[in-house]
C-alpha cells in the first residue's frame, strides 16, 4: 500500500501548480464572483479539451526524446484529409470512422517525424519545425484548404452535448461537448500504457538514460519511433475534436497552439531533459494556462496583458523546474563525492 | 586545423549551390530575374530576416537557440516608431531620430541580456527560455501599441528605406556591415573562440576557467542587438510596426542557420556561411515569386523540405568524412 506522505508531496512540482490554481481561482472568485459559476466552470472544461489532448503529445515527446512542435499542423492536416475523405465517399454513419481516417493520416505524418529522428538522431525541435512547415505547405499550398462545413457524422457529434448549464444570475449558458469524453478516454489509455506496460516504462527509461535503457533490453529505436507515430494519432484526434467543437473546419486556426501547450507541460513538472513527467502535472499545467487565458478578463485585466502574463508564467515555471533539476544534480554529485 | 578546413568545405558547397540557383534562375526567367530592380527588392527583403538569422546562428553556435528574435525586432520597431511619432512634432532637427534609434538598440540589447540571464544563471534550456521571453516581448509590444499597428513614421526616417548608395539599398549595406563585423568577432577574437568552446563542451569550458555565464549573456545580447537593427530596418522599409508582424520568420531564421552549416547541437558553423545561406534562400523565394500560379504557401513546403534535406545531406557527408579519416589512421 502507498502511504500518504505529505513531505513527499511538497517536493512535487504538481503540488505547487495545484496551489497556484486554487489561489488564482479564489482571487478571481473574490474579484468577480463569477469564477465558480456553473457556466464558467463548463466553459473552462470546454476550452481545456483540445490543449490537454495536445499536451499528451508534448508530454510523450518530452519524456522520451525532446520537444515536438509539429502536433498542431498534424492535427490540422489529418483533420482536413479525414473530412475530405468522408465527404468524398459520402459516408454518413458514425463519427467513429472519421476519427479512424484522421488517426491513420496522423500516424503516417508522425511516422515521418519518427523515422527522421530515429534514423539520423537530429534534434527533435529542428526536425518537427521542418515537418510542420512541410505539413503547413501541403495543407494551404497543395490542397488550398479553406474554411468548410463538416460532414454529417461530425456535425451530429458536434450538436450533441454531454451537459448543458445555464447561469441563473447572468443568464449565460454553456454546454460541454462530447469530445470531453474522448479526452478523458485518451488520458486513461495513456495512463494505463505508461504505468502498467513494459513499453510505457520504456518511454521513461529511454528519456532518463538512452544507453542504460538499451542495455536493459528496451528496443530504443522502436519505442522512439512508436512514440512519434502515437503522437501523430493523438494529434489527429485533437484536430478532429477541434473542428467538431467549432462546428466548422478552420485551417488557419490550428497553427501556433504548440508553444502554450509546451509551456503548460513544462509547468506541470515535465523535465525538459527527459525521463520525468506525469499526466497529473500535464493536466494541471494545461488547466493553469487555460485559466489564465480564459479568466483574466473576469478580474478586469485587459486582454492585451494576457501575453505578458503567459510569458511571465512560462519563465517563472521553467526557471523553477530548471533550478530544481540543477540543485538535484548538484546534491547527487556531492553525495557521490562524499562516498568516494 | 581540421575544423578550419571543414568550414571552408561547407562554404564551397554553399557557393556551388548559390551559383547553380542563380544560373537556373537566369536561364529560365531571364526577363524577370536579370534586372536591377529585382536585385534591389531581393536584397531589401533579405536584410531583415538575414540579420535575425545571424543572431540565431550565434546562439546556436553557443549550443542554444533564440526563438525570440522576431519579437525583439517587433518590440524595438514599435518603441522606435512611437518615439519618433511623439517627438516629431516638438523638434525641428533630426536629433530625435537618432535618440529613438539609440533607445531601440538599447532595448534590443536589454532583451538579449534578459534571454542570456535566463539561459546562463537560471539554467533554463535556451529553447524554453526564449519561448517564454518571446511571449513576454510580444506581450509588452501589444501593451505598448494597444495591439494596433504603429504607423505614420516621420519621412526623415523612412527615407532610409528608399535611399540607394551606388544603386545598393542602405538596408543591404547594414546587413553586409553587420556580417563583416560579426565574422571578425566570431573568428578572430577570444570571445568568438569561446562561443565555439561553450557550444562544443560547456563542462570543459568551466574547468578551463572560462566564465560560462558571461559568454552566454554576451552571445544573446548580440542576438538581441542585431534583432533590434532588423526591427529598425523593417520599420524604415514598411513604414510601420506591429506586435505580431513576421511570425513565420522564426522558422526561417533557424532554417537559414542550419542551411549555413551551423550544427543544431552547437560548436560548428560560421557567419559567412549563414550570410550565403540567406542569399540562397532569398533567390529561391524570389524565383518562386516569378511563377504567379504557385501559391505563397508552397514556400513553407519547400523550406521545410530543404531544411530536412540539408540536415540529412550534412549528416551523410560528415559520416563519410569520418569513415575516410578512420581508414587513413
Amino acid at each position: 500500500m502507498k502511504k500518504f506522505d505529505f513531505k513527499k508531496i511538497l517536493k512535487h512540482t504538481e503540488f505547487y501548480v495545484f496551489v497556484i490554481i486554487i489561489a488564482l481561482s479564489l482571487i478571481i472568485q473574490a474579484r468577480s464572483g463569477l469564477f465558480f459559476a456553473n457556466n464558467n466552470i463548463v466553459d473552462l472544461l470546454r476550452s481545456l479539451i483540445v490543449p490537454s489532448i495536445y499536451a499528451l503529445c508534448a508530454l510523450l515527446a518530452f519524456v522520451s526524446t525532446g520537444p515536438d512542435v509539429s502536433f498542431p499542423l498534424i492535427a490540422a492536416l489529418s483533420a482536413y484529409l479525414a473530412i475530405i475523405v468522408t465527404k468524398a465517399i459520402g459516408y454518413t454513419g458514425s463519427a467513429f470512422l472519421v476519427f479512424i481516417f484522421a488517426i491513420i493520416f496522423g500516424m503516417v505524418m508522425g511516422a515521418l517525424n519518427g523515422w527522421i529522428i530515429v534514423k539520423y538522431k537530429f534534434p527533435s525541435l529542428i526536425v518537427t519545425l521542418g515537418t510542420s512547415s512541410i505539413f503547413n505547405g501541403i495543407l494551404l499550398g497543395a490542397f488550398e484548404a479553406g474554411r468548410m462545413d463538416l460532414p454529417q457524422p461530425l456535425e451530429r457529434l458536434g450538436e450533441t452535448s454531454l451537459l448543458t448549464v445555464k447561469n441563473a444570475r447572468t443568464g449565460l449558458g454553456s454546454s460541454l461537448p462530447m469530445t470531453f469524453l474522448i479526452m478523458i478516454g485518451l488520458y486513461i489509455i495513456t495512463y494505463l500504457v505508461l504505468n502498467y506496460t513494459m513499453v510505457g516504462r520504456g518511454v521513461y527509461a529511454l528519456g532518463g538514460d538512452e544507453i542504460s535503457a538499451e542495455r536493459a533490453g528496451f528496443n530504443v529505436k522502436a519505442i522512439r519511433f512508436g512514440i512519434f507515430v502515437a503522437n501523430g494519432a493523438i494529434a489527429a484526434i485533437a484536430g478532429v475534436c477541434y473542428s467538431v467543437m467549432s462546428m466548422r473546419y478552420l485551417p488557419t486556426e490550428y497553427e501556433g497552439g504548440e508553444m502554450i501547450v509546451i509551456a503548460a507541460v513544462i509547468l506541470g513538472g515535465t523535465r525538459m531533459a527527459g525521463g520525468v513527467g506525469t499526466l497529473k502535472g500535464c493536466i494541471l499545467g494545461t488547466l493553469l494556462l487555460t485559466m489564465v487565458s480564459n479568466s483574466l478578463i473576469l478580474v478586469g485585466i485587459p486582454v492585451s496583458w494576457q501575453r505578458v502574463f503567459i510569458g511571465v508564467i512560462i519563465i517563472i515555471g521553467t526557471a523553477i523546474s530548471a533550478l530544481q533539476s540543477y540543485t538535484a544534480g548538484r546534491i547527487k554529485s556531492k553525495v557521490k563525492k562524499e562516498a568516494a | 586545423m581540421i575544423k578550419a578546413k571543414k568550414i571552408d568545405d561547407n562554404i564551397v558547397r554553399l557557393l556551388i549551390i548559390l551559383t547553380a540557383f542563380i544560373m537556373i534562375a537566369c536561364v529560365t526567367r531571364p526577363a524577370n530575374f536579370i534586372q536591377l530592380g529585382n536585385f534591389q527588392t531581393m536584397v531589401k527583403q533579405m536584410s531583415e530576416y538575414g540579420l535575425m538569422a545571424l543572431g540565431v546562428g550565434i546562439c546556436m553556435i553557443s549550443g542554444g537557440i533564440d526563438l525570440s528574435t522576431v519579437y525583439i525586432a517587433n518590440l524595438t520597431g514599435i518603441i522606435a516608431g512611437m518615439m519618433m511619432q511623439n517627438m516629431a512634432a516638438g523638434s525641428n532637427g533630426n536629433g530625435y531620430i537618432y535618440l529613438a534609434i539609440l533607445v531601440a538598440l538599447l532595448v534590443g540589447a536589454i532583451c538579449g541580456i534578459f534571454n542570456g540571464f535566463l539561459v546562463s544563471y537560471l539554467r533554463i534550456p535556451a529553447m524554453l527560455a526564449t519561448l517564454g521571453s518571446y511571449q513576454l516581448f510580444m506581450g509588452i509590444a501589444i501593451v505598448i501599441s494597444h495591439g494596433s499597428t504603429v504607423s505614420g513614421i516621420p519621412e526623415a526616417y523612412t527615407r532610409f528605406g528608399t535611399t540607394l548608395i551606388a544603386q545598393i539599398p542602405v538596408a543591404f549595406i547594414i546587413f553586409l556591415l553587420v556580417t563583416i563585423v560579426l565574422s571578425f568577432i566570431i573568428s578572430k577574437t577570444k570571445f568568438g573562440q569561446r562561443i565555439y568552446l561553450v557550444g562544443t563542451n560547456a563542462q570543459a569550458v568551466k574547468f578551463a576557467g572560462i566564465k560560462y555565464n558571461a559568454i552566454i549573456i554576451r552571445a544573446y545580447m548580440i542576438s538581441g542587438l542585431i534583432s533590434a537593427i532588423a526591427g529598425l530596418v523593417s520599420l524604415a522599409r514598411i513604414n510601420s510596426a506591429k506586435a505580431d508582424f513576421g511570425s513565420s520568420y522564426t522558422m526561417q531564421t533557424i532554417l537559414i542557420a542550419v542551411l549555413g552549416g551551423v550544427h543544431p547541437d552547437g560548436g560548428f558553423g560560421s557567419i559567412p556561411g549563414i550570410a550565403i545561406a540567406v542569399v540562397i534562400l532569398q533567390i529561391l523565394s524570389s524565383y518562386l515569386n516569378m511563377f504567379p500560379n504557385i501559391s505563397n504557401y508552397y514556400r513553407n513546403l519547400i523550406w521545410g523540405f530543404v531544411l530536412i534535406a540539408v540536415l540529412i545531406i550534412n549528416f551523410v557527408i560528415n559520416k563519410r568524412k569520418a569513415a575516410k579519416l578512420r581508414k587513413m589512421s
